[in-house]
């Protein structure tokens, strides 16, 4: 029952809303939370439990540490102890975080990676000719666990810095972790941002029904128009590697990118959409990424709850550590302010990195996708005074449209590339591709009708080349901080709902979809 | 605060520190920046920042790095 199928856009959510609707106010989190278990069941069944434990154990964490608190706070110290009872204190609050984080991580690391670490140990015990192999492992993955498990855990560091006050709403935690429209593919929630307006059972509004549907509309369109209609020709080139080269494997990552922009995004709108019927704000997890200057800006726009999430508990946490500060101040006297700097905190984004690739799968080529933005993140950090000073004294200015060009062009290459290993089956094939872009490039791939030969007509191209205008024109307009829909609310209301009728007759007419198509899964899903 | 007004001048002196209001908000100082200066500023003022101070609210202006820098002081 993803968010694009008939069974959740025409049943499931309008039975959401009604029930919700009718529901009296202190039951409608109620509704939610059933429904979001309902269709957390509809995916991965018994899995629930998962989600379960989950649940429960962070209430439970988190309460523990409140009470932790109180208990430190009521009791008498003498004064020649007090420093002695707060380091203990301390402590023992550090020991229920990490129980805490331990739990979450424990059934990840087991659930998800046990497979890939398995595979890796034995062939390492292979090459030294052991006799024995551990035996092969592969568990189901209950959806969304790589999501909701980030959001456990930020929920239990926040707990604990106080950030937030533990909650002893079972019902509302368990929504926080599990609401529906969530569940898939994010965003990455954080508890401040969403559980308080999942529970306060706002009744629906005319405005955010309308708001929330023109969204969904949207994410439609990028889904089915360009995602879905693309997939035939990514699956083609992407499965059978050894058949392509050259120009029809730069076409793959080129398109796969868009793509992987379309379905991710196009998601995220619908998740969006259907927050907003409810009156929940779920948070935005794209800006324009396409409209970066640099690689670590890209990533700032691109999967943005993500990137939070690493810098707020990853990042920072490494960054502050004794170890890292104390090789900061060597570094920064040795090699001077800038590289020491650079340095000290490279350590740290080794860390988000690795992370970042591991998160998305347990394939060596998620981690060379990591390391390959680690490294790039790493030279633009430690080139940027350099580039400075060329630029000052050639009089560069970086502000006008033809270095800004420049830099779009970079960056361009610099994502496609990435997302060709990203994409590829393995790390031996985006190799394998990667130098097939040299070694078997033919400019008459682009005259022969080869591209024509992949699985899509001149018209799908026509289809995806006019969604990819219209993204584009959208992307051009937020960027310039116009908010479209606003615009839109101010029409009459024949323009409105005409409008509105356009939009859904678009996607019917441009969207890929029946014989002949081969839908996208919603990509990120599988992460 | 003129001492902070310096080093944050020397992290990037193209800012109007006094009268910003969004430097992390409004992507003016990005992760790296940040952490150009939480030494300048554990040296300078003899505190310790840790993972909890690390929110935008206590480095969007300058007025916020000063008020956290008291209140570090006085823990």
């Amino acid at each position: 029952m993803a968010y694009n199928s008939l069974l959740y856009l025409f049943i499931f959510l309008p039975v959401v809303l009604l029930a919700y609707q009718l529901a009296p106010k202190n039951f409608r989190y109620k509704v939610l939370l059933s429904a979001s278990y309902v269709f957390f069941l509809s995916f991965s069944g018994k899995l629930l439990v998962y989600l379960l434990f989950s649940t429960l154990s962070i209430h439970h964490i988190g309460l523990w540490l409140t009470s932790c608190k109180k208990d430190f706070l009521s009791a008498s110290h003498a004064p020649e102890n007090k420093k002695a009872e707060k380091a203990a204190y301390e402590a023992k609050r550090r020991r229920i975080l990490w129980l805490g984080i331990g739990l979450q991580l424990s059934i990840l690391l087991i659930l998800k990676y046990s497979g890939f670490l398995f595979e890796n140990f034995n062939l390492v015990l292979k090459a030294i000719s052991f006799p024995r192999l551990l035996p092969a492992m592969k568990f189901a993955l209950p959806i969304g666990i790589s999501f909701y498990t980030l959001q456990a855990i930020s929920y239990l560091i926040d707990v604990y810095y106080e950030k937030i006050e533990a909650d002893d709403n079972l019902g509302r935690l368990a929504l926080y972790l599990a609401f529906f429209p969530t569940l898939l593919e994010g965003p990455i929630c954080r508890y401040s941002q969403t559980a308080e307006a999942l529970c306060q059972g706002k009744p629906l509004e005319y405005k955010n029904v309308t708001y929330g549907l023109q969204r969904m509309i949207w994410g439609l369109f990028k889904k089915l128009v360009i995602a879905d209609r693309l997939n035939l020709l990514v699956e083609t080139i992407f499965d059978t590697p050894n058949h392509y080269g050259g120009i029809i494997v730069i076409a793959g990552a080129v398109l796969y990118t868009f793509q992987l922009y379309a379905d991710f995004s196009g998601c995220i709108d619908m998740t969006i959409g259907t927050g907003e019927m409810f009156g929940v704000t779920i948070p935005e997890n794209f800006r324009q990424p396409f409209f970066s200057k640099t690689a670590s800006e890209f990533w700032r726009r691109w999967h943005i709850t993500l990137g939070a999430w690493l810098k707020d508990y990853i990042f920072y946490p490494i960054s502050l550590t004794k170890f890292v500060k104390n090789l900061g101040k060597r570094s920064r006297a040795k090699f001077g302010k800038h590289f020491g700097q650079i340095l000290s905190s490279s350590v740290a984004l080794f860390g988000v990195w690795i992370l970042n690739g591991l998160w998305h799968g347990t394939g060596w080529n998620y981690i060379f996708f990591g390391m390959y933005y680690f490294v790039l993140i790493l030279i633009g950090n430690l080139l940027e005074p350099a580039v400075e000073r060329i630029t000052s004294s050639l009089r560069i200015d970086r502000t006008n449209s033809l270095y800004r060009g420049f830099q779009t062009v970079k960056l361009l290459i610099i994502v496609f590339t990435g997302e060709l290993f990203f994409r590829a089956n393995n790390l031996t094939a985006g190799m394998n591709m990667f130098r097939s872009i040299f070694t078997g490039f033919h400019w008459s791939a682009v005259t022969d009708g080869s591209l024509l030969k992949l699985g899509l007509t001149l018209p799908d191209f026509i289809a995806v080349f006019f969604g990819f205008i219209a993204v584009y024109t959208v992307g051009v307009i937020h960027e310039r901080g116009i908010s479209i829909r606003e615009r839109i609310a101010g029409w009459n209301v024949f323009a409105r709902w005409s409008f509105l009728y356009v939009a859904i007759l678009l996607v019917i007419v441009l969207g890929a979809y029946g014989d002949g198509y081969l839908p996208a899964k919603l990509i990120y899903a599988g992460f | 605060m003129e001492q902070l007004l310096e080093i944050l001048n020397d992290i990037n002196p193209s800012l109007d520190y006094e009268t910003e209001t969004k430097l992390i908000d409004g992507g003016l100082l990005d992760s790296f920046s940040i952490l150009s200066l939480i030494p300048e500023l554990e040296d300078a003022f003899g505190i310790e920042i840790t993972p909890i101070d690390m929110v935008p609210a206590n480095f969007n202006s300058t007025q916020a790095m000063w008020d956290m820098i008291h209140r570090l002081k006085e823990e």
